[in-house]
């Protein structure tokens, strides 16, 4: 409790870790959960993947290492996914895990960045707005005294995919960079993919739930050059409009979303993302740009045959449609 | 041992170093069972900056183990000196694709799937394929001389390699092998890399051999009452003169943990064959697949399905693809540990061998399936061990020698792909004893101050159970 308030580290007894030893145990190492990791992805370190993280746990609850900050990251960088949990052969929890582990570290008063979102008070209104956005209620108003409130996040239910921080209109809600997640490191790689590749006509964000591209960890200069550049977003619902208007203003023809089934997302993130992509087609509408340069589609797990069929029938779509000419007035929208 | 960290970081830069507990935790770890802390992990991006963290590691005699995706079974990567990791996974870019020459340059980390993927658009392909090939490395394959369910008939990583760069101990750059499909110019040098597992330099760019994609691909399955009759019919089926592209066994311990795993509900007998056939003509195809079939069938396979589909492929495999990880689902209690896994026998020996293991296994109180590309002569096995006793882990050392006596009695070998890094060393070391002595030489010769991967292969520990740290907690 008071290791809670004033912040200081008491050992971690890891009451709620310890009785997964056997479940570890269980995990063969194999190691093909890297494929699956978008953090393995972006940061290319073994400590990001499952397998390094169940490792860390381990090494903790057997006594074998003691808990660092260093360590305590790690456990804490997630955006539970659940590609691991799913596709693990051996059948080892890894979210529910990670999930103990966590609350037996905050519990020891560790405190961490992580994956996890933070809120700027200053910049924070308290409009509430956030709160109902998260599925896993991590998100609470907290009254600190009569007049004054506060967001409060609870660092064990945030699962880091970052809706609130789309959802947030005073921009008081963000997360470390470095995981390829924020909306300039989205920004970045949007401009990236046009600039690398000047035949490109089409940005698709894919939500990392529903569809995984495979591994793509290597570079190749001498792939051939597809008419379209990948991003894997945590959820659509992180795909902010201005991403999109970016997206156009960069050079893009068209930009696709292809996110879970309405029933199937996770964060209700789709909902989100279907009624802002409605707004933003209609805004397209009044600057004289075709709304169909914007699709949204619906994928399931292990739909990626439908997906590329899906991405070239929109290709062609947009080679009938050319080059978008009029981007004046998105430029002040988007900017 | 003293590493100067501040010198390591000016030659890959602070992003690409570790030495803090969490990543040296991880990186102390593969598949394997033992477990032993680096110092430092450094991640080179060039040729350059390999040579000079080589020539540094040499002058201040620090062992350096290279490293791919770290899913080795036999603890190649596992630093029991301690040192420095060379984390190559950042070098990863594709070079070069020549369709013209059939050939493909590649850095070492590029990512076995990665390299296919970006191969298919040609019509092409690299073929050996082992299981872990969506995470292993094409640098990690040279070294453990890696292949996989279609060695049967596209052979083995050796099979593919043309020519290599490759930065010695003393951080000298070498060329070797070329960029011709034969040569016979001097020794094969860049062949005794091929699994070398890293105790002889760092491939930092290979020329690997490419093959153009099958039009069709039909796979089989069969099941088998008896594990005799299928591995007769396997047998059979090589000594045929068939051209299967895959041919793999299953037995039953095997089905049971993907039954748990996975909820597959294959047919729980005693074991399963999955045969497949592929090529440009389908009449050949046919051709080969009703010859497999007609070889099962009289060896009592029955329940036969058979398909080109690429679903239907995928749906009747998945069982295999999974299996490894799977076994750890067999028991409550018991968990699959990485031993005793890639043994190779003579094609006439696999019915014999796969009953042996079964009747060893229960002697010395363990469990183990029997499965792998048995067309090849792999017979993959693991122990299934309680692993908090110690008792178990003296079982296992008692199954690891009557098993290997057995395997070379009737001609087979340690490893026939994982390679033999720490846990396979002690009877490979009993069976090679005629061959040690040159390896050492030429280890000596090319590593004098043996810093590449040390006390790997020849070098290895005896005891591997008391002499390298276990990364189970027993007792």
């Amino acid at each position: 409790m008071f290791a809670r308030l004033f912040n200081s580290k008491e050992k971690p007894r890891f009451k709620r870790s310890k009785k997964w030893e056997n479940e570890l145990n269980k995990c063969i190492r194999c190691g093909y959960c890297y494929e699956l990791c978008p953090l393995f992805k972006t940061n290319n370190w073994e400590s990001d993947t499952p397998r390094g993280k169940l490792l860390l746990i381990y090494g903790m609850i057997t006594g074998e290492i003691k808990p660092t900050q260093e360590i305590v990251e790690k456990i804490f960088q997630c955006f539970y996914c659940k590609n691991c949990s799913d596709n693990c052969s051996a059948g080892v929890p890894v979210t529910d895990i990670l999930t103990d582990a966590r609350a037996d570290l905050i519990e020891a008063g560790f405190d961490v960045e992580g994956t996890i979102v933070k809120v700027d008070e200053d910049l924070c209104s308290v409009c509430g707005v956030c709160v109902p956005v998260c599925k896993y209620e991590a998100l609470s108003i907290e009254e600190e005294s009569k007049d004054k409130s506060k967001i409060v996040v609870d660092k064990v239910e945030c699962r880091g995919c970052g809706l609130c921080v789309s959802a947030c209109p005073s921009g008081a809600i963000s997360q470390k960079e470095g995981c390829q997640i924020t909306l300039r490191e989205l920004h970045t790689k949007v401009s990236d993919l046009l600039k690398e590749n000047k035949e490109m006509k089409a940005i698709v964000f894919c939500c990392n739930w529903s569809l995984f591209p495979g591994m793509q960890l290597s570079e190749s200069l001498t792939l051939v050059k597809t008419p379209y550049g990948l991003i894997v977003s945590m959820c659509s619902g992180r795909v902010a409009p201005e991403l999109v208007l970016n997206a156009f203003e960069e050079g893009a023809w068209g930009v696709m979303v292809a996110g879970c089934p309405p029933e199937e997302c996770d964060h209700d993130g789709n909902y989100k993302t279907r009624r802002r992509l409605v707004l933003l087609k209609s805004m397209l509408k009044e600057l004289n740009i075709e709304p169909e340069r914007i699709k949204l589609e619906w994928f399931s797990t292990g739909e990626s045959a439908k997906l590329t069929k899906s991405i070239d029938d929109f290709v062609n779509k947009l080679d009938k449609l050319g080059p978008i000419q009029k981007m004046e007035v998105s430029k002040k929208i988007g900017g | 041992m003293k590493i100067d960290i501040g010198k390591l970081k000016k030659i890959v830069g602070e992003k690409n170093l570790s030495d803090n507990i969490a990543d040296l935790y991880v990186y102390a770890s593969d598949a394997s069972v033992h477990h032993a802390l680096p110092a430092v992990i450094v991640r080179p991006k060039t040729i350059e900056e390999v040579q000079k963290i080589m020539r540094y590691a040499n002058t201040n005699k620090i062992p350096v183990v290279p490293r791919g995706a770290g899913s080795g079974t036999s603890g190649h990567t596992v630093p029991i000196d301690g040192g420095i990791i060379l984390d190559m996974k950042q070098m990863n870019r594709i070079i070069d694709i020549s369709p013209e020459d059939m050939l493909v340059r590649v850095e070492p980390g590029v990512v076995d799937d990665d390299l296919n993927r970006a191969l298919k658009p040609y019509g092409l392909f690299y073929p050996p394929a082992p299981a872990s090939s969506r995470i292993a490395t094409i640098g990690g394959e040279i070294a453990a001389n890696a292949s996989g369910v279609r060695s049967v008939k596209y052979g083995a990583t050796r099979d593919y390699v043309l020519g290599m760069k490759v930065v010695l101990a003393d951080g000298k750059l070498v060329n070797l092998g070329a960029n011709t499909r034969v040569h016979s110019s001097g020794y094969q040098l860049e062949r005794l890399i091929v699994g070398s597992e890293g105790t002889l330099g760092v491939v930092v760019e290979a020329t690997m051999g490419i093959r153009p994609l099958p039009k069709y691909r039909c796979l089989g399955v069969a099941n088998f009452d008896r594990l005799e009759d299928a591995g007769n019919a396997i047998s059979e089926i090589i000594s045929s003169g068939s051209q299967p592209s895959m041919l793999e066994l299953m037995d039953k311990i095997g089905i049971i943990a993907v039954n748990k795993a996975m909820d597959l509900k294959l047919p729980e007998v005693a074991a399963i064959i999955m045969f497949e056939a592929d090529g440009n003509v389908k009449q050949a195809v046919d051709f080969e697949i009703d010859k497999m079939k007609k070889i099962c069938e009289k060896h009592n396979g029955t329940d036969i399905e058979m398909s080109y589909d690429i679903a239907e492929r995928t749906r009747l495999f998945s069982g295999r693809k999974k299996l490894f990880a799977s076994l750890s689902r067999y028991k409550e209690g018991i968990i699959c540990t990485d031993l005793a896994d890639d043994m190779g026998v003579p094609n006439s020996k696999i019915a014999v061998t796969a009953k042996k293991i079964h009747e060893i296994a229960e002697r010395n109180n363990v469990i183990m399936a029997v499965y792998g590309h048995c067309g090849s002569g792999v017979i993959h096995t693991k122990i299934m061990l309680d692993p908090k006793k110690k008792s178990q882990w003296k079982d296992a050392e008692k199954v690891i020698e009557e098993l290997y006596d057995y395997v070379h009695s009737v001609g087979g070998v340690t490893s026939a792909e994982h390679g033999i890094g720490l846990s396979k060393a002690p009877p490979w070391k009993k069976a090679r004893k005629d061959i040690i002595p040159m390896m050492k030489s030429i280890k000596k010769a090319l590593d004098p101050n043996n810093i590449l991967n040390p006390h790997k292969l020849m070098d290895a520990p005896d005891n591997w159970v008391e002499a390298t740290n276990l990364r189970y907690r027993v007792g």
